[in-house]
């Protein structure tokens, strides 16, 4: 018996609703929601907003950590069914922090290249009341702020030249013997009039960090000391002068580790002889400056101050309003995913010391042993004591008062 | 149902147009950003096409605008000058060095209480400062064994018997070219360059050595040797390899146009002698095409943004690559030198060894003003201005005041003859030093009136006449003419003038010829004819730009 027009009209209507329903479910599944036609799934059904994470990073990490972006973005990370997008973003290290306090900047996440910022801006957020109900950062909670990677401040120079220079080993004075090179030496004076003055360069304490650790370095080694670095050190007049010689002579204080390093080998051994930037930066550019001036010139030997100053590279989720819990956790995500073995063992292809210290420096294809002949050296002399915070602050007025005013 | 087909239809059409509004889809017409950019002339061939491959991506700010970059080449220090006076106001600057930052950051700051360029900006290309020169003439000087630097350019310049002492009679003196430091990037290098070599010193030069005999005599001796200054690196790179080695025995450029000339020998598009980069000895500046972002009130944050997005593409390794093409060095250290910057192409990768400190922006000034003052060398001038009946109007007026404009520009030392020409020829002012009369000249030349034939070939020939007699050889020796009609009364016929004038048997130190023509009548190509036949230039002039042509003459001087 044919149905009737009005259990027709009624079928019609299921067949429909059932069809409806299959076609949501499909949408809303991601796995399945991938498979249907695209300008019709996201008129019916928009894609989720992504939750964006808004990461501040110190530049001398910069190609590890564009890998690992890569790396994280390729696992379809997600929190609360939204997928995780980052934005990063390069800052210099007192920059950094210094635009979260004044507000210029609302990261998420930040990294800057030492712990010594994440103090600094730990200290100064907690007495901006008036802006931050709680210190923006917390170096306790390892949850959320941890070191990732580790790198020593170290000098680094032309090969040919070094050779000329020092040799293999500037000793326990290297300091010292930096600061009779660009004040009262020229190449002449080895016998290499075509290479000018001795051009030394580092990064400008006020702006970046290695250069403020290699200032910290040369302070002590003035002293001949390693720890208790005290305020009348700093003011000792004999000292300043030697100093204020010294940052008159160098040739550049540029303004970021990554991009001073990226200068030194695009210019050349004409622009600069020797230059303090980070044990992993130098690696990163072994091969470039090879690559531009060959064997001969290009090489760079990678000098060891006779004390160490690490830079540690935290990442810290910021505890401010403008970040929101779901950023807080897809932020933590990434900082978990950062410590993973997987990125550990990444970061050392880029020639920086992983924190998972299960990880050997001289693991197959590490560039600590591929390196060796320009002066890698695995294992780091003692580190000096980071002064502390008021400490800190006179060395840096110091410098802005009288070395480069 | 067909009703409510229609209302589905409706609907689905107003779902999808929210859905791409949300998604910024230019369905509707959208805004644009313009990004004025002034930049250095040298990297023109590099930039241009890259700016047009750009603009056609049609990309967008946050906001939606599509970027449209507009680039303008400019000397370099006086785009710098420019921006500080508001003359050009540029969302990025790019001049070729960062050698004038400091000084137009300080001009800026007298003004505005804040800096105009912050921070260290990216470099987009590198290209040392070098002296090109004839590789025989090079090899005659001991290169490639050899180094040569400041010094040996001081040497050959005071040299009575120029380039007979290397055994080379026939190549005369020794022609330097390097172009106007107050206007050009390499002309000030060049003399901050011969600054330090003139102290002896490498870097720290401080306003005291200035002072020294030494330094201003050093100075003077390599300026001896000048042809003439100008404008532009690029002209000068262009004088010097299309007029050959009688013109210019050497001239201060940069590594990539060298490399460039090169190229084009080498494929057989140039017939020149091959030409060499020489890093001088002392110590060298380099050129690193700063890609400033200006801190001015004129730049919205949407132009910065846009701004900051063409700098990525051009940092980006395809546009870097293509740098090596033009002979520039790229700024991403990751890419390797390869040819053109090789010795085939007469350029030295592993070069230069070392290099001069940029100095602060006062002792800067003050060796532009010592060069001006002293190291410079004077021109003898003739004037020539038309007054015919023609002249008469706007015309005559304008011709008056921008002359004026013109003798302001010139130095106490330089020497000047004002010769009006129409049915008659009359010397306004006879060749003598300008610091005694300029303020009678400037009243003279203000009380000019018009009228009667144009008796131009005749008026050059006396110039020319006047200069070979009373010129200084030991002075740059140069006629400006000034015409807006053809000749219609002379004695002399064009081509009788040509084989006076033409004649390049002192190459470079000849007698230039700069031709002004003036409004639509002007006979253009008898102009041009008479100005390259001398290795000078012809220019377009009217009313309203005839200023900027005077000012444009000036730099050669």
């Amino acid at each position: 018996m044919p149905p009737t027009p009005r259990l027709n009209k009624l079928l019609l209507i299921l067949y429909g609703l059932a069809t409806l329903g299959v076609l949501i479910a499909a949408l809303v599944s991601p796995e399945i929601r991938a498979l249907a036609y695209a300008p019709l799934r996201d008129i019916i059904i928009p894609p989720p907003k992504p939750v964006v994470v808004h990461v501040l990073y110190s530049t001398e990490k910069a190609a590890w950590i564009t890998e690992a972006v890569d790396r994280f973005q390729a696992t379809r990370p997600r929190v609360v069914g939204r997928p995780i997008e980052l934005v990063l973003e390069k800052s210099g290290s007192r920059e950094m922090y210094l635009a979260v306090l004044d507000g210029t900047a609302e990261p998420d996440l930040i990294s800057p290249a030492s712990q010594l910022q994440i103090a600094l801006l730990q200290d100064l957020s907690a007495a901006r009341t008036d802006l931050f109900r709680t210190p923006v950062v917390n170096q306790n909670d390892i949850e959320n702020c941890r070191p990732v990677l580790e790198t020593p401040v170290v000098l680094v120079a032309w090969k040919n030249r070094a050779d000329v220079l020092w040799g293999n080993d500037p000793n326990g004075r290297m300091w010292l013997r930096l600061h009779e090179a660009v004040t009262e030496q020229n190449w002449d004076s080895f016998g290499h009039p075509e290479w000018g003055y001795i051009k030394f360069g580092q990064t400008n304490p006020l702006k970046s960090n290695s250069g403020f650790q290699a200032m910290v370095l040369m302070t002590y080694n003035y002293f001949q000391k390693t720890d208790n670095l005290t305020n009348n050190d700093v003011l000792d007049p004999g000292f300043q002068e030697w100093y204020t010689e010294f940052g008159r002579n160098v040739a550049k204080f540029g303004d970021s580790t990554g991009t001073f390093m990226e200068e030194i080998v695009a210019y050349g051994p004409s622009q600069y002889d020797i230059v303090a930037v980070y044990e992993a930066t130098a690696i990163e550019h072994i091969e470039n400056a090879i690559a531009r001036y060959g064997e001969e010139q290009g090489g760079l030997r990678i000098y060891y101050p006779p004390a160490t100053s690490m830079s540690d590279h935290p990442f810290c989720v910021l505890n401010a309003d403008w970040v929101a819990p779901e950023e807080a956790e897809a932020a933590r995500l990434f900082l978990n995913f950062l410590t993973d073995k997987e990125m550990q063992e990444l970061a050392l292809t880029y020639g920086f010391r992983p924190v998972d210290t299960s990880i050997p420096l001289d693991s197959p294809g590490s560039p600590f042993l591929r390196y060796l002949d320009s002066g890698l050296e695995l294992t780091l002399k003692p580190e000096v004591a980071v002064p502390p915070g008021n400490v800190l602050d006179t060395l840096l007025t110091f410098w802005q008062r009288a070395v480069r005013p | 149902m067909k009703k409510h087909l229609q209302h589905l239809s409706l609907m689905l059409l107003l779902v999808m147009l929210t859905s791409a509004c949300q998604g910024g889809l230019p369905i509707i017409g959208g805004n644009s950003v313009v990004v004025p950019m002034y930049y250095g002339s040298e990297k023109e061939e590099w930039l241009v096409p890259l700016v047009e491959a750009f603009n056609a991506q049609k990309n967008k700010t946050e906001a939606g605008s599509t970027i449209v970059i507009e680039a303008t080449p400019i000397g370099s220090i006086e785009s710098g000058d420019k921006i500080v006076a508001e003359e050009i106001k540029p969302v990025v600057w790019s001049p070729a060095s960062s050698a004038y930052v400091p000084v137009t950051n300080e001009n800026w700051r007298r003004i505005h209480a804040e800096d105009l360029v912050v921070g260290t900006p990216n470099d987009l290309v590198l290209s040392p400062v070098v002296i090109a020169m004839w590789r025989p003439m090079a090899e005659a000087l001991g290169w490639p064994d050899k180094t040569l630097g400041w010094s040996d350019i001081a040497d050959m310049a005071v040299s009575e018997e120029g380039w007979a002492a290397f055994g080379y009679p026939e190549w005369g003196d020794f022609k330097l070219g390097h172009t106007h430091p107050n206007f050009s990037n390499s002309g000030i290098i060049s003399v901050i360059a011969e600054a330090y070599a003139g102290a002896g010193k490498q870097r720290g030069l401080t306003l005291e050595d200035l002072a020294q005999d030494r330094v201003i005599e050093f100075m003077t001796a390599v300026e001896s040797s000048i042809i003439h200054y100008g404008e532009s690196t690029g002209f000068f790179a262009n004088r010097m390899f299309d007029l050959g080695p009688s013109y210019l025995s050497a001239a201060v450029m940069y590594e990539n146009l060298v490399a460039a000339q090169e190229t084009k020998r080498l494929s057989g598009e140039a017939s020149q002698l091959p030409v060499v980069a020489i890093y001088p000895k002392e110590g060298t500046f380099w050129s690193n095409h700063p890609y400033i972002i200006l801190n001015a009130p004129w730049v919205t944050d949407e132009q910065r943004e846009a701004a900051e997005m063409f700098e990525a593409f051009l940092l980006d390794k395809p546009q870097q690559l293509k740098a090596i093409e033009y002979g520039f060095r790229p700024a991403d250290p990751t890419i390797p030198l390869g040819a053109p910057l090789d010795e085939q192409h007469g350029v030295d990768p592993l070069q230069p060894q070392t290099v001069l400190e940029v100095p602060d922006g006062e002792v800067v000034v003050a060796i532009q003003e010592l060069w001006r003052s002293q190291a410079k060398k004077p021109v003898d001038l003739m004037v020539v201005v038309d007054v015919s009946g023609s002249m008469e109007g706007e015309k005559i007026s304008s011709a008056r005041a921008s002359l004026v404009e013109f003798i302001e520009l010139l130095d106490d030392r330089d020497r000047l003859e004002v010769i009006l020409f129409s049915n008659q020829l009359t010397t306004l002012s006879e060749l003598s030093a300008l610091g005694e009369k300029r303020a009678d000249v400037m009243r003279r030349v203000s009380g000019i009136i018009e009228g009667g034939d144009t008796r131009l070939y005749d008026a050059v020939q006396f110039a020319y006449d006047e200069l070979r007699a009373k010129g200084d050889p030991d002075h740059i020796r140069a006629i400006v003419v000034l015409s807006d009609g053809a000749d219609t009364a002379s004695k002399l016929s064009l081509d009788q003038l040509m084989v006076q004038v033409g004649n390049l048997s002192e190459g470079g130190k000849s007698t230039k010829i700069f031709t002004i023509a003036f409004g639509r009548d002007a006979s253009v190509d008898i102009l041009k004819r008479i100005a390259e036949s001398t290795g000078g230039r012809q220019y377009d002039g009217d009313t309203k730009t005839i200023s900027d042509v005077y000012a444009a003459i000036a730099t050669f001087f």
